[in-house]
């Protein structure tokens, strides 16, 4: 088992780093340069420098070294913690991180939490119920769910909840009110999903005879379906529930800009649109790292839900 | 349930009245703004107290700066403008330069030195008096802050500048090197407001974030977060404010609170349902928001924005399909304005008449010129031999396609508009997407053939900082903006401007440069930029100043 753990461990860091270096890669190949990026954010362009001024600007921001060197660099501090400093923003991007992250991470803690209630309880009760109309509707609900655009349910939230009936806020952070319409939109497609699949796998675990046995000992289908079903219908579930938390920072990009949120969301996508190499890396570093524990937890988990699957060595040659 | 709709139309007339400098053309601007700015009487006394909540397009992302000198975002500037005070005030209907911090002041025959009279009652809110000194403090900082950063925004106010001096604690002398006739509108703006010493004392990265920003305003600056918001207070004692204002003394609000929204629908949402003040879009609302807007009961205002007009800029680089001036006056020719400004804008939305907008200081209304015609645009091209094939939708020439890139940041309305006007007359215009962090590169490779940029400032000279390569904030862009002998007479206007400091000499010289970035469709104007606004029926004394912002001096609330 620690083992395991521990070749997990490695396997994580290998992910990280990868994750920066990819990044790094990608901007530094696309067609512009950090120090016209740097001067674009205050609209100056780098033609109307001197080669003088140009030098002293790349020289202040650690460009005027070789590349590799500038990657080593920036690796040795991001391993301290340090991502350097925003091209655009001129502050630490710890600090920006420091600001942005708190309300980013509830949000999406609170969405993945009701994304998981829902999800189960479509999924529940559209097996549970007998076959018909209902059962029918409910069965479809996911795929409507997977399909509405994001921004369309967040405007549509904002619509009744915050301009007609008045009872929540269409924007900002300010009290647990703040974060009720955006977590429901993070959650609908979120929820959407995880029901689909656990849907289907009830379906197949119902179809097993260890289930016509319990059900053959007089359990209702109630209980058939929380004590003996439920365990094993949960495992593929367990493993998307995995990859959608991952998902969150991208979810968390529309969903930000709509409720006028402060987040990591709209940091990312500012950064990518700005090209500040920095923040772009912190945040896929970080996207990377919910993204590897999160997987980990859920692996670690597996044992638990089904005892069949050990992470001990499987040789017993004696 | 629904209150009458009520549409204040805050219409500028043409500015360039002042030009003509006489006293009776004054009073004549005074009749016809009769229901422009008037306070708005039938709501009784102003009410002092409450909080204001302004919603707004976002602060910069790239720059979040509530520096004076070094912002050029409407929105950043709108703020300084409320916390800052400048030297003297701009009246928005008519141009003319009042009084503020400074009572009066005196310009050298030779345009080179500048001298202000100075109030002696002006403290800033540290408790620190505004002297001579401080004056002198916040100019020489300026100059600081441009060998730091090259090219920050409010250096093209200063061009030209030599050194000041404080004669005495109320009196402070300018010196320039080069004349610089726009330095006394300058002075109106927020790019020269002037803070307390204080505030110096803090490099302009720490300025940009607002943590030192010390001013002489109506309202004290109390909390910058970038992408969130501002907060501001009432100045206690504030007893100089400039004579546009509708009343003297202390503002009447306790507090504003801005918030950064940047979802238009959402924005206007909340104004309508009684969840903010006002609403201050960057994009004018679309007509479908005004009527929303007018049936909740809530008025809406505008403004057009001094400086130019939403133009579009030409590569007319060696070789580029628009160094042909008979292709670029086709591209002009082609737009039907009148439409454009209907159907994206709506019925009420005025046509763009020249390449500045009207409210800017010298416009000279070029409608005629501007005027949509087709069939002299077809003409034009065929001249040139770009001729139009049978069957074919575009014109060619020697097997190549009339083809002409505008690179943009999104898909929107009005450049589809814009293509379908192009393509009637057998013009292939493409519109690339683009990231705004690639835009230098894109100039610089020069892959476009046109291009858009603005700035406001209620004073024409502005357009140097996009035209004139010495001052632009892109050399690569002004020097391809036509061919050299356009760009040195463009060039040579401009310096005419600022040597002329009577002000009818400098409207001839403005009048002949309009005619030529007209004519020559250098500059080819789309739409008239306009700063609207929506408040809610609480709210009271809404004044735009002369650039377009939102004073927030005069503003009221009634209690429920």
């Amino acid at each position: 088992m620690t083992r395991y753990v521990l070749g997990r461990i490695g396997q994580a860091a290998l992910v990280l780093w990868a994750a920066y270096t990819a990044t790094f890669a990608i901007l530094y190949l696309l067609p512009s340069d950090p120090v016209a990026l740097q001067l674009g954010a205050n609209n100056i362009e780098v033609d109307s420098l001197t080669p003088e001024q140009r030098e002293a600007a790349a020289a202040r921001l650690g460009l005027d070294r070789p590349v590799w060197e500038q990657y080593l660099v920036m690796l040795g501090n991001a391993l301290r913690g340090d991502f350097g400093v925003s091209f655009a923003k001129q502050v630490p991007v710890s600090d920006l991180l420091a600001q942005r992250l708190p309300g980013t991470v509830t949000l999406s803690v609170v969405a993945v939490a009701l994304a998981l209630v829902l999800g189960v309880a479509i999924a529940f009760t559209a097996t549970l119920v007998p076959r018909g109309a209902v059962a029918s509707l409910l069965r479809r609900l996911p795929a409507v769910g997977v399909s509405v655009p994001n921004f369309w349910i967040a405007l549509l939230l904002i619509q009744i909840f915050a301009f007609i009936l008045g009872w929540l806020p269409s924007m900002g952070d300010q009290g647990w009110q703040s974060y009720v319409l955006p977590a429901i939109t993070m959650a609908i497609p979120t929820s959407a999903v995880l029901a689909q699949v656990l849907i289907r796998s009830f379906d197949d675990t119902l179809d097993e005879p260890y289930i016509a046995t319990a059900r053959a000992k007089g359990l209702t289908r109630y209980d058939v379906q929380v004590r003996h079903a439920f365990r094993n219908a949960a495992l593929p579930t367990l493993t998307i529930l995995g990859l959608l938390v991952g998902s969150t920072v991208t979810g968390s990009i529309v969903v930000e800009t709509v409720f006028s949120r402060n987040g990591i969301g709209r940091l990312a996508q500012e950064s990518v649109l700005q090209q500040d190499i920095p923040v772009v890396q912190a945040i896929v570093v970080l996207a990377a790292a919910a993204f590897v524990v999160v997987n980990l937890i859920v692996d670690l988990l597996y044992p638990l839900l089904d005892p069949r699957i050990a992470h001990t060595p499987k040789v017993s040659r004696a | 349930m629904s209150a009458p709709p009520r549409r204040r139309k805050n219409t500028p007339r043409p500015v360039a009245l002042v030009a003509l400098g006489a006293a009776s053309l004054l009073a004549l601007t005074a009749c016809a703004s009769g229901a422009t700015t008037a306070p708005v009487t039938d709501a009784g006394e102003p009410v002092v107290g409450g909080t204001l909540i302004l919603e707004q397009w976002p602060d910069n992302a790239a720059f979040a700066c509530v520096d004076p000198f070094q912002t050029y975002w409407i929105e950043h500037r709108q703020v300084i403008r409320n916390y800052a005070d400048s030297l003297t005030d701009q009246d928005p209907e008519t141009g003319e330069i009042v009084p503020w911090l400074a009572t009066d002041w005196d310009i050298s025959a030779d345009g080179l030195t500048y001298t202000f009279h100075l109030r002696d009652d002006v403290t800033f809110s540290d408790g620190t008096a505004f002297t001579a000194d401080s004056v002198v403090l916040a100019l020489e900082s300026a100059q600081a802050t441009l060998q730091e950063l090259p090219g920050a925004y409010g250096g093209v106010y200063v061009a030209g500048y030599e050194s000041s001096t404080a004669l005495d604690p109320t009196t402070v002398q300018v010196q320039f090197s080069t004349p610089n006739a726009s330095f006394l509108q300058g002075t109106s703006t927020t790019n020269l407001a002037i803070l307390a010493a204080s505030a110096y004392e803090a490099t302009p990265e720490e300025r940009c974030l607002g943590t030192a920003n010390v001013g002489s305003g109506p309202f004290v600056l109390d909390a910058y977060t970038p992408g969130e918001g501002i907060d501001l207070s009432k100045r206690a004692g504030y007893a100089w404010a400039s004579e546009l204002n509708d009343h003297q003394g202390e503002a009447y609000l306790d507090a504003i609170r801005i918030n950064y929204v940047a979802e238009d629908s959402v924005r206007v949402g909340n104004l309508t349902s009684g969840a903010s003040d006002i609403a201050w879009p960057r994009n004018p609302f679309t007509p479908e928001q005004i009527a929303q807007v007018e049936a909740s009961g809530a008025t809406v205002h505008s403004r057009s924005l001094p400086g130019p007009a939403y133009n579009l800029y030409v590569n007319a680089a060696e070789g580029a399909v628009l160094a042909d001036e008979n292709v670029r006056v086709a591209v002009s020719k082609a737009i039907d304005r009148a439409t454009y400004a209907a159907t994206i804008y709506g019925p009420d939305y005025p046509v763009v008449a020249s390449a500045f907008d009207e409210t800017t200081p010298f416009f000279v209304d070029h409608s005629a010129d501007l005027a949509f015609d087709p069939e002299g645009a077809a003409a034009l091209l065929e001249e040139s031999g770009w001729v139009l094939e049978d069957g074919a939708t575009y014109r060619t020439k020697d097997g190549e396609t009339l083809t002409i890139r505008q690179p943009i940041t999104a898909d929107n309305p009005g450049d589809a508009l814009l293509q379908d006007q192009l393509k009637a007359v057998g013009i292939d215009l493409q519109l690339p997407v683009f990231q705004a962090a690639e835009r230098a590169s894109i100039i610089a490779g020069g892959e476009y053939d046109l291009l858009v940029n603005y700035y406001t400032r209620a004073d024409p000279g502005v357009l140097q900082w996009i035209l004139d390569d010495r001052y632009a904030g892109s050399k690569a862009f002004a020097q391809s903006s036509a061919d050299s002998q356009t760009v040195a007479a463009i060039k040579e206007l401009f310096d005419e401007g600022l040597r002329q400091s009577d002000p009818s000499a400098r409207a001839d010289v403005y009048a002949d440069l309009q005619e030529l970035l007209i004519g020559t469709a250098v500059a080819i104007p789309v739409f008239e930029r306009v700063q609207l606004a929506a408040t809610g029926p609480d709210v009271h004394g809404f004044r735009y100043t002369s650039e377009a912002f939102l004073s927030y001096y005069d503003i009221w609330k009634s209690q429920e």
